[in-house]
């Protein structure tokens, strides 16, 4: 037993040598997690887009379209841009000025007083997602808005009292609760699984290039001795990682939690145990993936495609039900997808590991499937390094 | 010279095909990556999202607003809950995305001029369906609720036109122009594909020249390129652009009309602001090739200069909304300026006079980066051929 323990501590200390004198290894492992995570965080800091730009043309100039059109400039996602006509209003969204156009024709206000219903234009650009919907969803509430204020002055002519009239204005309501992400924003929902990508991606990228360099090296065999066995040589190598990114882990979901102004909701002990067992999982995994490549370079190189893919098809940005019985397979096989489902319960929503016990058996058998894979592909390098010895 | 350049543009071809670094990423993976993005979003829309229904109520109404609830596209009607605490727990474990609440004596209470509140829960930590399903449900609603008011004030005897006006003064002619459904195969795909395609360019062109070294081959290189290292780069520039334009025709041949809801086949516009962008990109890796002669760390710096480049370029989530020094940095990388020409010729298909100065933006980096590439590779080129001699 000490002498395995000896093998394990020789070859964490050799892979500490490894990446200190490796400035690729170096710059993945050490310094981008740090760069990323906070270079990234800057972009979603507001976590919501405001004052979009929406030009308006006014041919009704009106009280009534003057105070249609202020208050929608006061309103926290607008900003109007004043055009003379609708085709200047058009013009200022094709030249990407503006998000949309809303345009109100002559006549309004008088047909609105004469109990007629009159039509007001919005368009927006649609090939820009949210601005457009967060537009659309805005401009409608402002119409419903002036539409029960228009019917509490008529049911006050009727004669109903303030608060009858009130109550007649809008007999249905609706109460929109979003949950857990209150203002619904972009930065809320993506800043905590950004950086769980940060860990995953340096990671797959860093060790499966060590080991893509240990194979360039014919270093497979002698390591492979040096641990005592194919499951030493992982172990040696793994303690490393596992260490480091335990570490990053910790360092991501306290201070950066708190610089980013993410809300945790869930249980330290939770997530503490779900990130490790999501760093076990993956260390296996890119050991698998750097067996699979006869060069650091390479390795790195077709690595660095992975990103957008692999957060693409865990089912956080699009949902897994949705997606081609192919492509869920593929999902599955990915530690990211049991490990973001059981890791929004608990930082999002406040909810346990036992809630979501089906996914964490998930993540387990991901990790013995990995290991096999892991130890399969370094014994088939192994095959063919094996120190000569005479 | 012409001669010398496309001696270099066949030899770079014959590389491009000789050595894995190369055609893994060139012609390998942009179809892979290509058919992946395609078959991620090849249900369109995220439909049939579960939700719970929490019917206090139990009435004609109720029962009606949920028939119509469960005819819209994103909304799939899986539980019903009898108390808020199982709704909640619902939501907190994910087995529903969402859930409506029809509060107990809703129909009398909507009679006798009581304001009812319908309740729309959502679960905002998955922000797309959360989006898809609070918009389905509060179109429901609100046409319902409308339905209701159009009833109470056509039984006092008003007309159908004048009832209408009061319930809906302001009539909301509300228009999505370009992309009208939120379509999001035609709306991320060909985003995400442009992406890969210039993080390919970069990375692979960051390896043009300082690979030579690698495969011992500049001595080769010198004379093919009569010693000149803009026949050189210039031969090789040509030789990835035409390999951008081998995957151009594969994306817009095949992907974009099978995958992306039928772009048009060929656009001009389209192809004059994609050989831009891979201009740019060629000219950005080329120039990193000149200066890291060390192969892994050229690689390194490709990888960390585009990997953030998708979300600084505004595609996702705009640029206005990031803070100013983000602004800053997204400028520095020629996927910015294409994702503002791309809206504009690909979505909205403007003509390029809307895009002159995205096209100006990613000419420079052509105007800098090629230049810079020259004088420095011109350098190695001459200490190769005293080494050499």
């Amino acid at each position: 037993m000490p002498e395995v323990k000896n093998n394990i501590g020789a070859l964490f200390l050799r892979e500490i040598r490894l990446v200190a004198g490796n400035h690729s290894l170096l710059l993945t492992l050490l310094l981008a997690p740090l760069f990323y995570v906070f270079f990234y965080g800057t972009i979603y800091s507001y976590k919501v887009e405001e004052k979009v730009v929406l030009a308006v043309a006014d041919d009704d100039r009106s009280e009534m379209s003057r105070m249609f059109v202020e208050q929608m400039n006061n309103m926290q996602i607008v900003a109007v841009m004043r055009a003379a006509s609708l085709e200047e209003a058009q013009e200022q969204m094709y030249r990407g000025d503006a998000q949309g156009y809303f345009y109100i024709p002559k006549g309004m206000q008088s047909k609105v007083l004469s109990l007629q219903q009159a039509d007001v234009v919005l368009a927006v650009n649609g090939a820009r997602f949210l601005p457009s919907s967060e537009l659309t969803g805005a401009i409608t509430q402002l119409g419903l808005t002036i539409g029960a204020g228009v019917r509490l002055q008529y049911q006050e002519k009727m004669g109903l009292n303030s608060t009858m009239a009130l109550q007649e204005a809008m007999p249905v309501n609706i109460d929109y609760r979003p949950l857990y992400n209150p203002q619904a924003s972009y930065g809320g929902f993506l800043l905590p699984v950004l950086l769980v990508l940060i860990l995953q991606q340096t990671l797959l990228l860093g060790l499966s290039g060590s080991i893509a360099l240990e194979r360039e090296n014919n270093n497979i065999g002698r390591l492979v001795t040096m641990g005592g066995g194919l499951s030493g040589m992982l172990y040696g190598k793994a303690a490393f990682y596992l260490l480091l990114y335990l570490a990053y882990a910790a360092f991501f979901m306290t201070v950066n939690y708190q610089v980013l102004h993410l809300p945790f909701r869930g249980s330290y002990r939770d997530l503490a145990v779900l990130l490790f067992l999501f760093i076990l999982t993956l260390i296996p995994m890119a050991v698998w993936i750097g067996t699979l490549f006869k060069s650091q370079l390479l390795a790195a190189q077709l690595m660095a495609f992975s990103t957008y893919p692999f957060f693409l098809i865990c089912g956080y940005a699009w949902p897994f039900e949705s997606m081609p019985p192919a492509l869920q397979g593929l999902s599955s096989l990915l530690p990211l997808t049991p490990f973001v489902k059981v890791y929004t319960s608990v930082v999002q929503t406040g909810g346990t590991l036992r809630e979501h016990a089906g996914s964490v058996v998930h993540l387990l058998l991901l990790w013995v499937f990995y290991l096999l894979l892991a130890l399969w592909g370094l014994k088939r390098l192994n095959k063919k390094q094996q120190p000569l010895s005479l | 010279m012409i001669r010398s350049i496309l001696k270099v543009a066949l030899r770079e071809w014959k590389r491009i095909l000789a050595f894995p670094v190369y055609y893994l990423a060139m012609l390998v993976l942009p179809p892979v990556l290509c058919l992946l993005y395609a078959g991620i979003y090849n249900r369109h829309f995220a439909e049939d999202l579960p939700v719970a229904i929490w019917d206090e109520a139990n009435s004609p109404l109720s029962r009606q607003f949920t028939f119509m609830l469960e005819q819209t596209e994103s909304i799939h009607i899986t539980q019903q809950v009898q108390s808020e605490g199982e709704l909640q727990a619902m939501l907190h474990n994910g087995k529903v995305m969402g859930a409506i609440h029809f509060p107990r004596r809703m129909d009398e209470q909507i009679k006798s001029r009581q304001p009812v509140y319908i309740t729309i829960y959502t679960n905002v930590s998955y922000l797309v369906p959360a989006k898809l399903l609070y918009k389905d449900a509060a179109q429901v609603l609100l046409t319902a609720a409308a339905g209701v008011q159009l009833q109470k004030l056509m039984k006092t005897g008003m007309p159908a036109g004048k009832a209408m006006a009061l319930v809906m003064p302001v009539q909301l002619q509300s228009f999505t122009l370009y992309n009208p459904r939120y379509d999001y195969q035609q709306y991320l795909v060909p985003g995400v594909i442009a992406v890969a395609m210039q993080m390919m360019m970069i990375m692979v062109v960051a390896l043009a020249l300082n690979y030579e070294h690698k495969t011992h081959s500049l001595g080769e290189l010198y004379e093919v390129s009569n010693g000149s290292a803009s026949n050189a780069i210039i031969g090789k520039s040509l030789a990835y652009l035409t390999v951008a334009w081998v995957d151009y025709i594969m994306i817009t041949l095949v992907i974009y009309p099978l995958f992306a809801a039928g772009a048009q086949l060929f656009s001009w516009g389209l192809f004059t602001i994609f050989t831009l962008l891979m201009l740019a990109c060629i000219s950005v890796g080329m120039m990193v090739s000149a200066i890291f002669k060390d192969l892994l760390l050229a690689c390194d710096v490709g990888i960390f200069y585009t990997s953030p480049a998708f979300v600084f370029s505004g595609f996702t989530f705009p640029r206005w909304g990031m803070p100013w020094y983000d602004q800053y940095y997204a400028m520095i990388m020629p996927l910015t300026p294409f994702v503002d020409a791309f809206f504009k010729v690909y979505f909205m298909d403007l003509p390029l006079r809307y895009v002159r100065l995205e096209m100006a933006h990613m000419l420079l980096f052509a105007v800098v980066g090629l230049p810079v590439s020259i004088v420095l590779f011109q350098r190695t080129l001459q200490q190769s051929t005293v080494q050499h001699a």
